[in-house]
């Protein structure tokens, strides 16, 4: 056994173990760096603070709205913060018609359209992405021109559809004699609830999957189903936040459905019951915005919760 | 607020086009039969009542709490369920109602809608079936109200609340700039809004001559329109005569106002404003809806004294109305049960009642000298004008008519077409739609 000793390593000088100080002219560089980077994060900032302060204002608008008095609403030039904190805009409005059985409509049905749409929409995204099948590209044709189909041109049939609905309020099989599901739970949740452009963008998050995952999971044996519910689902949770998101909106903010298709005070919803304060004789824009501020807060809160999914949703889907 | 504006027009445009085509083969046939002869204890039946009007907790209250109990102590039999919608989604509301055929009993409706839906069968004949004239019903209501109830020499609606746009005047302002009366002519409007109108010394607008960018631009127009002498349409609603030379002329007068006058800016108030300008001094005169009245005990009233109605002075007074009108549907089951409930809606009480929740304006003339009317400035003059107030509408199609003549007049006052040429083309497409 042959023992040896390990070369020394190459005396050093002190000087050559500490980091060398940069010279003047690299502190000078660095300075001037570190001075720009500033310069720019700090232009940036900027920005984005009038940005953020450009889309806060109508909303400090709405809530200063809602807390003056009709005396101070007529002033011009017309004031920012409130004179004087009418604070019983609220209860005055909430007094004006029954919002807590509109609030709770509106809860209902938003979220029964957001759980349709995240199992059905998703099935059907699922569907047009992954699987081949005969007339898969001409479905997802039809869904794209359905995308292009104005909502008011579908009033008027989809109205005649819910009216003539068979076996359903009083209606015989063929649709007659009754009033079909006019007026009910069903006419409010059923015809909203799958839209195309969900199906649209379900699909669009499938389709960027690598298809790697899908051939692994049917070498170990999973279905059809296992792939879709435990493989490729739960990669996709910025879309589930962001269609989610999109659905309870658009549900929450629908006026003219409800409108059409109800008769009841029962089964009025939250847009419904703001547009008592927009008469033809005139606004009450006090109590319009205090509505309004508290018709805003779900939607504030289901955003701050789902804000980082929905962002990264929206950036998945190219459509930032 | 724009938006919804905007939502609407959409919706009435598509709409509207649906009705066309859905109305003829949904409508029912008049064979309302009843006629009002039965006692009021053998009249019976579960009606419904889509109502405009009525709306918000102190409509609803009002209908269902004391006007509903009294005609169901005259009515014993009679079950009245309500829809509530407003005047906004109204036309919607009908549209879907008519083409599935569940069409309510009584209908509310406006001054102008009438003709339509009468003219394809959808509402009850009252001539024929509750035996009502003219003649009589002008005993009780100006004339001109008594035609925006009628289609074809028949009623078919009976008038209960009116809302009128007339020329209001600031003489506090008026005073300040040595006026001492409203106008008296179009060339006296014009200059004294010239001279009431300020500017600051960057030329930005402070104060209006004649405001008539915060009512309806539709409504305004039709409003100086009737001043000049003109009419909508001749006399059998055949033909639109909105580009008459009396047409021209109004748009050109107020084109001139704005754009040669300077006397307002595009923009510079709306129909969505929080305030009327008249209120805060933004505006010395302008063409306002009744309902100023009841705004200013709200938001100015130091204002009050100040305000002075006037009919706009042309060629004859010009006062535009529109208003609220109760009719049955010819399809009811259960006529004398909804003719029962459309004359109660109609009655005096009722209808002041309605009136005095709105700030609106009785149309029975006897209202005049109830405390509400004569304590309303605005409704007061209204009512003892109404012999020279006009209304729009006429032709069947009058409702695709009228979405088209907000964008003619501002097309005009925006200087993308000429007067005439703007009104030529909005009269071919009235003419279109009553040809179709």
């Amino acid at each position: 056994m042959s023992t040896s000793t390990p070369a020394a390593p190459p005396a050093t000088s002190a000087a050559e173990v500490r980091p060398s100080r940069p010279s003047a002219s690299n502190r000078r560089d660095r300075r001037a760096r570190d001075r720009r980077r500033f310069a720019t994060r700090s232009l940036l900032n900027l920005f984005l603070l009038v940005g953020a302060f450009t889309m806060i204002v109508p909303f400090l608008w709405m809530i200063f709205t809602s807390l003056k008095s009709p005396a101070e609403l007529a002033l011009f030039p017309p004031t920012f913060w409130p004179q004087e904190w009418r604070w019983e805009n609220y209860p005055e409005a909430l007094a004006a018609a029954p919002f807590h059985i509109y609030f709770r409509n509106s809860f209902i049905i938003a979220f029964s359209h957001t759980a349709i749409t995240l199992v059905f929409a998703s099935m059907a995204g699922y569907a047009l992405a992954r699987i081949p099948f005969r007339g898969r590209e001409w479905i997802f044709m039809g869904i794209v021109a359905m995308l292009m189909i104005p909502t008011y041109s579908k009033i008027v049939p989809q109205f005649l559809i819910v009216r003539f609905m068979p076996l359903f309020g009083g209606n015989d099989i063929l649709g007659q004699g009754g009033t079909g599901w006019l007026n009910s739970w069903w006419a409010l949740i059923i015809p909203g609830g799958l839209s195309a452009s969900a199906i649209f963008l379900f699909r669009q998050f499938y389709l960027s999957l690598p298809k790697e995952l899908e051939e692994a999971a049917r070498l170990d044996g999973l279905g059809e189903y296992r792939i879709f519910a435990q493989i490729y689902t739960p990669l996709v949770k910025p879309a589930l936040a962001t269609v989610g998101l999109l659905t309870f909106q658009d549900s929450w903010n629908n006026f003219l459905w409800p409108l059409l298709v109800t008769t009841s005070d029962n089964l009025r919803v939250i847009q419904v019951g703001l547009a008592v304060f927009q008469q033809l004789e005139g606004t009450a824009w006090g109590y319009l915005m205090a509505g309004t501020t508290l018709a805003t807060v779900p939607m504030v809160l289901l955003f701050l919760f789902c804000q980082k999914y929905f962002v990264q949703g929206f950036a998945n889907a190219g459509i930032k | 607020m724009s938006s919804r504006t905007s939502r609407t027009r959409r919706c009435a445009a598509g709409l509207t086009a649906a009705l066309a085509l859905t109305l003829a083969a949904c409508s029912a046939g008049s064979d309302a039969g009843g006629g009002g002869d039965a006692a009021p204890g053998e009249v019976s039946g579960d009606i419904t009542l889509l109502t405009p009007i009525y709306e918000g907790t102190e409509g609803q209250r009002l209908l269902e709490d004391e006007l509903l109990p009294q005609f169901y102590e005259q009515y014993p039999n009679v079950t009245v369920t309500v829809d509530y919608t407003t005047y906004g989604q109204l036309n919607e509301k009908l549209t879907t109602a008519v083409a599935s055929g569940l069409i309510p009993d009584v209908m509310m409706m406006g001054v102008g809608w009438i003709e339509g839906f009468a003219d394809r069968g959808i509402l009850a004949n009252l001539s024929e079936d509750a035996g009502y004239t003219q003649a009589d019903l002008e005993a009780d209501y100006a004339p001109q109200i008594v035609e925006a109830g009628m289609w074809d020499d028949s009623v078919f609606a009976l008038p209960i609340m009116l809302d009128t746009r007339v020329g209001v005047a600031r003489m506090d302002l008026l005073a300040e700039a040595g006026y001492d009366h409203t106008p008296t002519s179009w060339e006296e409007l014009r200059e004294m809004a010239i001279a009431l109108t300020e500017r600051d010394a960057a030329g930005t607008l402070q104060r209006t001559g004649f405001d008539i960018m915060s009512t309806d631009l539709r409504q305004g127009f039709e409003t100086m329109f009737f001043s000049s002498g003109g009419s909508l349409f001749n006399e059998d609603f055949t033909e639109p005569t909105f580009n008459s030379p009396e047409g021209v002329e109004t748009l050109q007068f107020l084109v001139d106002l704005v754009n040669t006058d300077g006397i307002e800016d595009i923009g510079f108030t709306s129909t969505d404003a929080e305030v009327n300008p008249l209120l805060n001094g933004r505006a010395a005169m302008g063409i306002a809806h009744n309902s100023l009245w009841t705004q200013a005990e709200d938001a100015a009233p130091d204002v009050m004294e100040h305000l002075q109605p006037f009919t706009i002075p042309g060629e004859v007074p010009g006062m535009f109305f529109g208003g609220t009108m109760a009719s049955v549907a010819a399809g009811s089951e259960h006529p004398e049960a909804a003719q029962a409930l459309t004359e109660f809606l109609a009655s005096p009480d009722a209808a002041l009642a309605a009136n005095e929740q709105r700030g609106n304006v009785p149309a029975l003339t006897e209202l005049l000298d109830s405390d509400y009317v004569q304590g309303n400035v605005m409704v007061q003059f209204a009512m003892e004008n109404l012999d020279v107030a006009q209304r729009e509408g006429g032709p069947p199609a009058w409702l695709e008519i009228r979405g088209d003549i907000k964008p003619a007049i501002e097309a005009a006052l925006l200087q993308q077409q000429t007067p005439q040429e703007a009104l030529d083309t909005l009269a071919d497409a009235a003419q279109a739609a009553i040809d179709r």
